[in-house]
């Protein structure tokens, strides 16, 4: 009896390696099928490979096929990762699945894997080394977690364009997490084939891709347990059931579907949502010896934008015309203008996420152009808040301005698999600099919440206090003041100031005529694509171009509407060149009507309300 | 000819599969993956009302559309409708429309077993036809007609009725057809309900078509008609239809001319290359608004 | 007042844990123009939607002709005479204008003909360009597009969300124009607006939302001169 019990155990342990090859693409958001392709891949190739004795004498011929089974792995993903990485949700699903099936059915093809009657192996691995295998993946798991790159992952998962703009190369981040998943699931391949003692290349099926996926969800993928959880739960279910004497072939996979359908109903964030987070682990450091020393920003008066006749156009309709304009380092510039005036577009042209039609822009030394990526820019220096807020709504108020300090951070992973104190360290530093952002706009106390818990001012605030993490030479904000009242509007003109003082360049967009005429330096007002007036503060609330611009003009509307959609469009389609689809996870990336659409960049007054439940 | 008819007879059972697959992702921007076990119910419910009740195929086809419509709609209350407004709505879904036809696939099994079950001896018409120098049956051409006329008379709805009208609105914008005062609960349920009726169909005619149906017919099925609707365009009707007659016809002189065991390489390949060069499919459009 | 035509009381809508709307209370009078004004995201656009049966508040009544219409769904609402023009416009780009004016008449089969005349005679416009894609009119067209498909609804009560929001001043003034004409035919106006200068001098009655309370309330030409109103929402305008 010990021994069928062993058996359960063992399969218990490959089945959670399999859902970590899923893990590791679904924390990055993304949803591919592959793995299974990859794993049988693996397994059969390996057999070409592995030695019947020990190599040199001494290698045994398990460690050979593990190593070279998780090449494969991640070779073969690197392939598949070209082409398909910039697929997204149902369609990556498709294609990675459309993969697993060419490779089953070239595999059942081939002579040398026996075709369907499948191949023998010898018997290699047994119950410790299927448990050491999972100890040291969940361990690799876990170490990520608490890293840069794993924040990396979870900001991409929760909102890709925002995590962009703190310079996050998701491309790599997405590809990265590709070949991870890879090496994961061409190490399950083997060590399944070996234990087995036999494989057919049916096994790697799509039906087996459903359920490996399974696991993964039903363990949920915000812990580092969840594969595990999730392996134990469905495969201690059937037998358990049999035990309990439940034997009719139809009644254990009855049950298990109708758990399945219960979890993803009413447990969305699997079985690891049930573990309640470690509250203290998200604690401030508030002791400013450990903040690192941070390079010094430009002097004052340094030139770090300038534009000359720049441009923007959507085929006919011209949403920013000839702008001309100069930001300096210490001083505050408004940006003002009725909707559709092209403020928005003039400043996603400004921090690299589209490029401009016409004219030339240097911002940061970096010129703009189609190839500019905008998070090059980001890492060069620059930070922006967003019309429609784009936090990353899952994570703490914490960690979504620590996830803002990608760039003055460094990357701890290696360290931290080892242990190493300058990973902790480094990670304190990470937590010390983050803390003192939010402790400077306010939301010292808020640090553990989830940012999609907090209140509307809150979550602006949140914005400004993440965009500040990377120690920006330019700050560039979009409608911050919006849903504020007089009291926060005027502590945020405050803090503007400050910032300025600190020597941060601020480039403002804002309704709040008002409350930009009392805190910025100079002001430029937009109308139709063009700037109709420069000056200070003063000059411009007496100009009468701009009184006619807000009170009555007899120019058409169409181009600035049009413009408008079309540049919240431009926006949408910056992040994907192939049909805009989301991946949706659960726990995962923002629900339809709250991610960047048609509409939500170009009317800076519209819903920047809360998104209506739809 | 004679395999062009053969891939015609074969491509229209793929299309009418297809079509009820992409016209809820069309319109309501939802995988429903239990569509295999709709399938699959089809034809083993559509042979047990043969073997008990010895219904002629004139007969059999509505009882099975409602068999399919009822179907739809649970799944489309059970599955999907708890999760509307949910961030992770779409996975979500694919993960509850996935269990949902895991519970229907083993329910089917305590019913009928697990062995490949056929209609009875003489169930139905045994006639041969010669169509320009092919041999065809007549049940061939029977299945043929009753696949075209079913989705000519979706395309029609879609197109003409005012349920069409709402099915489009709400594929174009939800919201909109909210404010508007549409039901949108109601034309959801609605959409369900066909596209399930149309995927029972089409199990039973393709059960007809092989007279042979066991549990997993749904499931090699399913993974073609992704294939189908990913070629053709995912929402397409007419993409659906042309999709799956290019699948059906692909597949027999593949067969024919490769060997059988290269020809489902045929749907992944075609499905891969599409994804890679033009993810929107032949037929269908870019899509501006986020899934 | 005599039975208002809508009344809401103790409104509280929440999105999660975020309150957007906190016990709102107001009504309005059959025939009036009331609009509630405030800056961006204090809330009037959940306002409007849970009135119009497109969200679920959490708490509170809202009455309409009398009936409890609380958990009332919005196509209820609308074929009971509650209509919505929503911020945006929300017109179906890839339809005609005359698609677009028909769906509008979706509970109102019967009269939809004679509806659509109207609607012509009002709006040549529209009429001129009934065979155009919708997404190719100009912003003010689209608007007039949305107010018409409403009143093809037929509405007692009409619910308008930001109408001037992307339009040049002067397409305001004639949106404007025609809101006054619908008041004049009857219709109940709920106006809500960013622009307060505008709607207040149109409305009989306004209410001053701000981080999802009413903060001031009264006829609307006394808020238009109130020290407080216009200092804080008023600015350049």
């Amino acid at each position: 009896m010990l021994l069928e019990y062993t058996s359960l155990i063992t399969l218990i342990a490959l089945t959670a390696i399999l859902a970590f090859s899923f893990y590791a693409v679904l924390i990055a958001g993304q949803l591919s099928l592959a793995q299974l392709g990859l794993a049988s891949l693996a397994a059969f190739t390996s057999s070409l490979v592995v030695p019947a004795e020990p190599l040199f004498g001494f290698i045994p011929p398990l460690a050979v096929g593990i190593v070279f089974g998780m090449s494969v792995g991640v070779i073969a993903a690197f392939i598949l990762g070209l082409p398909v990485i910039r697929l997204r949700g149902v369609f990556l699903a498709i294609a990675t699945l459309a993969f697993g099936e060419m490779v089953r059915i070239f595999l059942i093809n081939q002579t040398w894997t026996n075709g369907a009657q499948g191949m023998g192996f010898p018997k290699l691995v047994g119950i410790e080394i299927a448990w050491i295998a999972l100890v040291v993946v969940a361990y690799w798991f876990w170490r990520l977690s608490g890293s840069r790159m794993g924040r990396a992952f979870a900001a991409i998962r929760e909102d890709e364009l925002a995590a962009t703009t703190m310079g996050i190369d998701v491309a790599r981040y997405r590809m990265a997490s590709f070949v991870i998943a890879g090496a994961v699931a061409g190490l399950y391949g083997v060590l399944l084939a070996y234990f087995s003692r036999f494989a057919d290349p049916n096994e790697f099926s799509f039906t087996a891709a459903v359920d490996g996926l399974v696991t993964a969800v039903v363990g949920g993928v915000t812990l580092f347990v969840g594969p595990i959880l999730g392996s134990v739960f469905l495969s201690v279910l059937p037998e358990l059931q049999r035990v309990l004497g439940v034997n009719a072939g139809w009644i254990r996979p009855t049950i298990s579907g109708v758990l399945l359908l219960v979890v993803i109903l009413f447990l969305p964030g699997g079985l690891s949502g049930l573990i309640p987070r470690r509250k203290s682990a998200k604690r401030l450091i508030t002791d400013p010896a450990v903040r690192p020393d941070l390079p010094p920003l430009a002097s004052p008066g340094t030139e770090l934008v300038s534009l000359q006749g720049l441009g923007k156009s959507y085929g006919g309709v011209h949403a920013v015309r000839s702008v001309d304009l100069t930001v300096n380092a210490g001083e505050i510039l408004g940006l003002i203008g009725p909707n559709g005036a092209g403020k928005t577009t003039l400043v996603n042209m400004v921090t690299g996420l589209t490029p401009p039609s016409t004219g030339t822009g240097v911002v940061l030394g970096t010129s703009l152009t189609s190839g500019t990526k905008a998070h090059r820019l980001a890492q060069a220096g620059i930070a922006r808040t967003f019309q429609q807020i784009k936090l990353f709504n899952r994570l703490s108020a914490l960690e979504n301005v620590m996830v803002g300090g990608y760039r003055i951070t460094r990357d701890t992973m290696l360290r931290r698999l080892l242990f190493l104190p300058s990973a902790r360290r480094f990670e304190r530093e990470a937590v010390a600099m983050a803390s003192a952002q939010l402790i400077r706009v306010g939301l010292g106390d808020k640090a553990a919440t989830a940012a999609g818990d907090l209140s509307y001012g809150d979550q602006r605030r949140l914005e400004i206090a993440r965009a500040l993490a990377s120690h920006p030479s330019l700050l560039v904000l979009d409608e911050p003041a919006a849903g504020m009242n007089h009291v926060e509007a005027g502590l945020l003109s405050e803090l503007i100031r400050s910032l300025a003082t600190d020597g941060i360049a601020v480039l403002v967009i804002e309704h709040n005529v008002r409350m930009m005429l009392a805190t910025c330096d100079r002001i430029m007002v937009l109308n139709f694509g063009e700037v109709i007036a420069a000056g200070k503060p003063a000059d411009i609330a007496r100009d009468p171009n701009v009184l006619e611009a807000y009170l009555g003009s007899s120019g058409s509307d169409a181009d600035a509407d049009a413009a408008s959609e079309l540049a919240a469009a431009d926006l949408a389609a910056v992040t994907a060149e192939s049909p805009r689809e989301h991946p949706d996870v659960p726990d995962g990336t923002p629900a339809r009507g709250e991610a960047a659409g048609p509409g939500d960049q170009a009317n800076p007054s519209t819903a920047t309300e809360p998104e209506d439940n739809r | 000819m004679q395999l062009f008819l053969d891939g015609i007879f074969l491509g229209s059972i793929y299309a009418l599969f297809a079509i009820g697959f992409t016209l809820v992702f069309g319109i309501l921007d939802r995988l429903n993956l239990a569509h295999a076990a709709v399938f699959t119910a089809g034809a083993l419910v559509g042979i047990e009302i043969v073997t008990r009740f010895g219904v002629p195929i004139w007969l059999l086809i509505p009882i099975v559309l409602i068999v399919g419509a009822v179907l739809g709609i649970l799944i489309e209350r059970i599955a999907f409708r708890p999760l509307a407004g949910r961030h992770d709505a779409h996975f979500a879904g694919l993960i509850s429309s996935i269990a949902f036809g895991a519970i229907l696939l083993s329910l089917l099994q305590a019913l009928y077993g697990a062995d490949t079950r056929r209609f009875p001896p003489g169930a139905f018409p045994r006639a041969r036809l010669e169509i320009l120098g092919a041999t065809v049956s007549l049940l061939q051409v029977i299945i043929l007609v009753i696949s075209v006329t079913l989705m000519v008379v979706l395309t029609w709805l879609v197109a003409k009725s005012k349920l069409g009208r709402g099915m489009r609105t709400i594929a174009e914008n939800p919201h909109a057809a909210a404010v508007l005062g549409l039901n949108v609960g109601r034309i959801s349920s609605t959409t369900f309900a066909l596209s399930s009726a149309l995927g029972a169909v089409a199990g039973v005619l393709f059960t007809l078509n092989v007279n042979a149906a066991s549990l997993g017919i749904g499931h090699a099925v399913e993974l073609k008609a992704l294939a189908v609707i990913v070629v053709g365009g995912m929402g397409s009707l007419p993409g659906a239809l042309v999709g799956g007659l290019i699948l059906g016809l692909a597949e027999v002189l593949a067969v024919n001319y490769i060997g059988s065991s290269w020809r489902d390489m045929v749907a992944f390949g075609l499905l891969f290359l599409i994804l890679i060069l033009r993810p929107q499919g032949l037929f269908g459009a870019r899509k501006t608004r986020e899934v | 007042m005599s039975d208002p035509i809508l009344s809401v009381e103790g409104l509280q809508v929440n999105y999660g844990r975020v309150e957007a709307v906190r016990n709102v209370s107001f009504d309005v009078a059959a025939g009036a123009l009331v609009t509630l004004v405030g800056a961006n995201g204090a809330g009037k656009t959940s306002v409007l939607n849970a009135v119009s049966g497109l969200i679920r508040s959490r708490q509170g009544v809202i009455r309409f002709k009398g009936q409890d219409i609380t958990k009332w769904p919005a196509h209820r609402l609308v074929k009971a005479g509650l209509v919505q023009v929503p911020e945006g416009r929300e017109v179906l780009g890839t339809l005609t204008v005359a698609e677009n004016l028909s769906l509008g008449g979706w509970h109102r089969g019967s009269t939809l003909t004679k509806n659509v005349a109207r609607v012509y005679d009002r709006f040549p416009v529209l009429h001129e360009r009934r065979a155009l894609q919708a997404g190719a009119l100009s912003g003010g067209e689209q608007q007039m597009l949305a107010i018409a498909r409403a009143l093809i609804a037929e509405p007692e009560i009409l619910l308008l969300d930001e109408p001037s929001m992307g339009l040049a001043p002067k397409i305001v003034d004639e949106v404007f124009a025609v809101i006054e004409e619908i008041r004049l035919t009857g219709t109940t106006v709920v106006l809500v607006e960013q622009n307060a200068r505008r709607a207040l001098a149109a409305a009989d009655f306004g209410y001053v939302l701000e981080t999802g309370e009413i903060t001031h309330s009264g006829p609307a030409h006394e808020l238009l001169v109130d020290e407080k109103v216009i200092e804080a929402y008023l600015g350049l305008d």
